[in-house]
């Protein structure tokens, strides 16, 4: 089920569905070395040692003037905690994962006046009190991450809105194609149309009230409903691709287009919370681990890799919008995503070919041996990037 | 260990320790059946105080040795390989840290860590063992041949007991099901726990190492204590008898640990892996005549005696005859696998019946021997054991190699904050 969780009926049809930025948030792609935080090591740069062991985390002074910081942590025995997070109310401004007992590791931060939590999940005390006293010398760290998180959803909204009006350009000729006679045209309508459906199906996927599934009248595969209820996309794959024929699906074409216009109403002015981002970014993923690395998805048109590739684009930009902000909290983890990112889209490189409108060789002719290795680096970003959900919680 | 768990909701995993193992002396959790301490104990020099609480089916995860080796045979195997991807040293290092945490834990029935750390974020543990008793639960790294390439640096600290096993006679060996940079044995009286840990394990490994094979055990077929009556392999048969116990103090120390010998300290008290998925050709073996079937192995299906004496413990006398035939003929699988035809050679077995359903081209079932020995020095011992047993033994026929693995597995673990090759890497 999708992570998204529509409280506010949308508004307007149209509204910012006008937008036709394609990349909102920029692609994470190639930024794979994130910016040092040296720049915030000045001189003025004071250590607060922090020791995990069972009993909790505990810093060296309990108070220390605000200020740049760079917390040394180190953990000596604690065998359940395996990371550290500085916590401003609940909100995260600070962490470092990956610290099992034996191990230690630093972040650094310039932190203004108040009363922080130093929370090391899995032991025995785990929150412990951290005052910064003073005053503050930069502007707060917690309302810059705040304010980009809150840009970061606004440029989200925007990037859906800019694939649904997208979508609807690809299914407007799609319905064209399927009430003539040229079945090579409504086939390549068919492959030009997918993607932008695929790059944001968590949203879709969020309009499910009753009887009124959009995600499944637009989507659903053979089998997932009633055969006399089969509409969408898939139902027009399988006249397209294994019946070889047009005949009968102008109706359906109507119907998506139909659909896809409804989708428009629905997410035209919506807001979306940083955590609903995440989550949606991770969904997609969990999209290609069931459906496109199986083969089920295009079962008849079997361009599974071009649906696997938005899903992958669709979690890249939900990801790229949360960045500067989660770069902020966690440079560490920012990296270790980015840089599966970037080993996924290299290996789905590797498949993109022009013999076939998808822009990808065809699902079938892959190997057990390479739907392996893309399935291990999907799972490679699918486990971090299951962490910034509750990193990105603003409250 | 000094980490209870936290007095939380969330980490209500229950520690089976109480206060009963801990009130007890060494002598008395030996006596409650804690029979793996025990014998840990028999071959510690220093037992480290993390070892010195030990409850009732808990196995003590830190000490001079990894556990899971001298400790007798549980009835459930949970076995991994992973290749490791990741190019950073300190993401494989950290891998190794968390593994070497949550198997602290595991082994004491604990979660690996807790269940809710914020709403948005995913349980630390994936849960199924909670509520479970470890059932003697041991958890066993080592490090495969492969690990000691140039991606790490790691190739000057390769020892030479190490060397890949070559192609020996008889192999059908699946490169699928062969190899591993890092080996990850888990075993336990229960196949949920023994699992759990491989699952944990492999999830802790995403975007570090991915898993090469996998391979469930759900039966033992070794004795490696003497409080363990001899099992039968799938063949019907006790194959072990004279297995190595891990009582025999000094036989352990010739033969299983790695001693002041080595060219690599950083392995002395561990010990060399091999694993081999031995495919057993069940119909076949299944139309075979009872008497051919002991004279392969050399003993009577039903007591295990050898064929030249009356009870499975009589000495195996390779010199009898009758009407001028070996008793024992020569190639029969114990004269072949005798420590005399072998330089006086043993190594310490401790395999697993398996199967995988059926082989889906011919129907037969696709069940055997998930063979695991432990030894000082994979040269001297199961390479040329295996050498002989490949060309001549009489098993050949019914038997089938179809995967292999070699690991070595370093010293135990000091205490909390020590991890699996800390040392290596130093």
């Amino acid at each position: 089920m999708s992570t998204f969780v529509r409280r506010a009926v949308a508004v307007a049809a149209l509204g910012a569905a006008v937008v036709t930025t394609l990349s909102a948030c920029g692609s994470s792609k190639k930024s794979s070395a994130s910016p040092s935080r040296s720049a915030s090591a000045t001189s003025n740069t004071r250590t607060v040692e922090v020791a995990i062991t069972s009993d909790g985390c505990k810093p060296a002074q309990s108070s220390y003037d605000a200020g740049p910081l760079t917390f040394s942590v180190k953990n000596t025995d604690a065998t359940a905690v395996n990371e550290i997070e500085l916590l401003s109310g609940e909100r995260i401004v600070g962490e470092k994962e990956n610290l099992p007992a034996g191990f230690s590791g630093s972040f650094a931060l310039s932190l203004p006046p108040g009363e922080y939590t130093l929370y090391c999940p899995g032991a025995t005390t785990e929150k412990t009190t951290l005052k910064i006293i003073g005053t503050a010398a930069t502007a707060s760290a917690s309302s810059d991450t705040s304010q980009l998180l809150a840009q970061g959803t606004k440029q989200y909204a925007d990037y859906v809105n800019s694939q649904v009006s997208e979508l609807i350009a690809a299914v407007k000729p799609l319905d064209t194609a399927l009430k003539t006679t040229d079945l090579t045209a409504a086939q390549n309508a068919y492959k030009q149309a997918r993607k932008y459906y695929e790059r944001i199906e968590p949203v879709a996927e969020s309009f499910t009230n009753g009887s009124d599934n959009l995600d499944s009248d637009i989507d659903a595969r053979q089998d997932d409903v009633p055969a006399n209820q089969w509409t969408g996309f898939h139902r027009i794959e399988k006249g397209l691709f294994q019946d070889n024929s047009l005949s009968g699906l102008a109706g359906y074409g109507d119907g998506l287009l139909a659909n896809v216009a409804k989708l428009q109403t629905l997410t035209a002015g919506l807001a979306y919370q940083p955590a609903e981002l995440a989550n949606g970014a991770v969904d997609l993923l969990d999209e290609v681990s069931k459906t496109k690395i199986t083969g089920e998805e295009e079962r008849y048109s079997h361009i599974d890799l071009l649906d696997f590739s938005a899903n992958v684009e669709g979690s890249e930009q939900a990801f790229a919008c949360l960045e500067p902000a989660l770069e902020k909290i966690d440079p560490t983890l920012t990296a270790t995503i980015t840089s599966a990112f970037n080993a996924l889209d290299a290996a789905l490189d590797k498949y993109r070919s022009n013999s076939d409108a998808s822009g990808f060789v065809l699902y079938s002719t892959l190997t057990d041996a390479d739907k392996t290795a893309l399935s291990q680096l999907v799972q490679a970003v699918d486990e971090p990037l299951s962490t910034v959900a509750s990193k990105v919680v603003t409250s | 260990m000094t980490d209870a768990p936290a007095p939380r909701p969330s980490d209500s995993s229950p520690t089976r320790r109480g206060f009963l193992g801990a009130a007890l002396g060494a002598a008395g959790v030996v006596a409650a059946g804690g029979a793996g301490f025990g014998i840990a104990k028999a071959t510690e020099s220093t037992p480290s105080p993390a070892a010195a609480k030990v409850a009732p089916s808990e196995v003590a995860f830190y000490g001079v040795h990894q556990a899971g080796i001298a400790t007798p045979a549980q009835d459930r195997l949970a076995f991994a390989a992973f290749d490791v991807t990741a190019r950073d040293l300190r993401a494989l290092q950290a891998m190794l840290g968390s593994w070497a945490a949550a198997a602290a834990r595991m082994s004491t029935g604990q979660l690996i860590g807790p269940t809710e750390t914020a709403p948005q974020a995913p349980p630390v543990d994936t849960g199924e063992a909670l509520g479970l008793a470890p059932g003697n639960l041991t958890i066993t790294v080592g490090f495969g041949p492969s690990l000691f390439d140039d991606r790490f640096g790691l190739a000057a600290k390769r020892p030479g007991a190490l060397a890949p096993i070559p192609t020996l006679p008889g192999d059908a060996l699946d490169p699928s099901r062969s190899g591993g940079d890092v080996g990850v044995q888990a075993c336990s009286d229960d196949p949920q726990v023994a699992f759990h840990v491989i699952r944990n394990f492999a999830r802790i490994a995403r975007g570090t190492a991915v898993m090469r094979w996998s391979q469930l055990g759900f039966g033992r077929t070794s004795s490696t204590s003497t409080t363990q009556a001899t099992p039968r392999n799938l063949m019907g048969f006790k194959d072990g008898t004279n297995n190595i116990k891990a009582e025999d103090t000094a036989v352990m120390n010739d033969f299983v640990w790695v001693g002041e010998e080595t060219d690599q300290p950083w392995m002395k008290d561990g010990s060399y892996l091999v694993t081999r998925r031995i495919r057993m050709l069940i119909e076949t073996w299944d139309a075979d005549y009872i008497a051919d079937q002991q004279r392969v192995f050399g003993r009577f299906k039903d007591t295990g005696a050898p064929l030249s004496g009356r009870n499975e413990f009589d000495r195996v006398d390779l010199d009898a005859s009758a009407n001028g035939q070996p008793v024992i003929p020569a190639d029969a699988h114990i004269r072949l696998a005798a420590p005399g035809n072998n330089n006086g050679q043993k190594i310490l077995r401790r395999g697993y019946s398996y199967t995988d359903g059926n082989d889906p081209t011919t129907g037969q079932l696709d069940a055997g021997l998930f063979f695991i020995a432990y030894q000082k020095d994979p040269r001297r011992q199961f390479i040329p054991i295996q050498t002989r047993l490949g060309g001549n033994d009489a098993l050949n026929e019914y038997i089938k190699h179809v995967g292999s693995a070699l690991f070595a597995v370093p010293p135990g673990l000091s205490g909390p904050g020590d991890w699996f090759g800390k040392a290596l890497f130093a």
